[in-house]
């Protein structure tokens, strides 16, 4: 896919949205203010790109542990040849529990290719789910990967700001 | 948490309002004044329940390329590997995991020949290999949680 080009206001502009907006009445218009464009420039952007699905959310991002969905466990399933992924995905993706569902690439090493990221209150809300999808797609391999701890999270950054910030990235 | 910090969030999480005054339209949806509801927000920021709020982009819209990797790291190495990913601005997310693979991160880069080359500079870094689970299918990504069951409304 092309890369999608912007102009040096706009990825200033982006460079405040992708992190955290203004802590103030008026985020759209402090945004406008740092990057030399006008708020109703910013606010088209914004809607623009969330309309085309570029943003594929705009808003606040919780820490799920205190909004009390403290628990998930990735479960990687071995879905075999021939069966239906488009069904088995549906079966999955109907899940509220479940907020992201992947096919991926297996190797020789990994041979499961599907995946499901399963949020409850509790470890046990997490395995009943996993029953209940094993009884709904009739898929009886997969492996749990429960999380045991959190080593990093942060959302990616796409647009440097002109601080220097980024200038080494590894 | 009241019932109305929770009719914020779920306001908030997916539908931000891209307007001028964005908290006077929060609180119109929810019978508060502008001031108010910026106020409950500022609150849940600084208790720590939102953690940030702004622009998700869909690293493929954007031309870029993310991944899955996992990792066997022996518990002598775990500090030393741990350090060694989290340096990467592409590692946005990274959990032990109760397994044999037992570091799982995502790594997003500007293409998959980029991605494949830092993982394997990782690799020869640390002498632990890495599984590159890029997807091929995205059925679901919907990360905001609905704070009212069912029914509360």
């Amino acid at each position: 896919m092309a890369k999608l080009t912007f102009s040096d206001t706009e990825k200033a502009a982006l460079a405040i949205l992708q992190r955290d907006l203004p802590d103030s009445a008026t985020p759209f218009a402090d945004v406008a203010a740092q990057t030399g464009l006008s708020e109703a420039e910013v606010l088209a952007l914004a809607q623009r790109l969330k309309d085309d699905g570029v943003i594929r959310r705009f808003g606040a991002t919780l820490r799920h542990q205190k909004a009390g969905y403290g628990h998930n466990a990735m479960v990687a399933w071995y879905v075999e040849e021939g069966r239906d992924l488009d069904e088995i995905g549906a079966i999955f993706t109907a899940r509220p529990e479940i907020s992201h569902c992947y096919v991926r690439r297996s190797c020789m090493d990994w041979p499961y290719n599907f995946y499901t990221m399963i949020h409850g209150k509790s470890p046990g809300d997490c395995l009943r789910v996993v029953e209940e999808l094993i009884a709904a797609t009739g898929v009886p391999q997969y492996d749990i990967l429960e999380s045991v701890k959190e080593l990093k999270k942060t959302s990616m950054v796409y647009f440097a700001k002109d601080d220097g910030e980024n200038d080494d990235p590894v | 948490m009241d019932d109305l910090d929770k009719r914020i969030l779920d306001i908030i999480q997916s539908n931000y309002p891209l307007s001028p005054r964005p908290y006077a339209d929060i609180g119109a949806q929810v019978g508060l004044t502008e001031a108010e509801a910026l106020a409950r927000v500022r609150a849940l920021k600084d208790a720590g329940v939102i953690r940030r709020m702004g622009a998700n982009f869909q690293s493929r819209k954007l031309g870029w390329h993310s991944t899955l990797c996992a990792a066997r790291v022996p518990e002598d190495k775990l500090d030393l590997f741990t350090a060694e990913i989290n340096r990467h601005v592409g590692v946005t997310h990274n959990y032990l995991r109760r397994h044999a693979y037992n570091v799982w991160f995502t790594y997003i880069g500007e293409d998959a020949g980029t991605v494949s080359a830092k993982l394997r500079a990782i690799t020869a870094r640390t002498g632990i290999p890495i599984l590159n689970l890029p997807a091929e299918k995205m059925f679901k990504i919907k990360v905001d949680f609905k704070m009212q069951r069912e029914g509360d409304d």
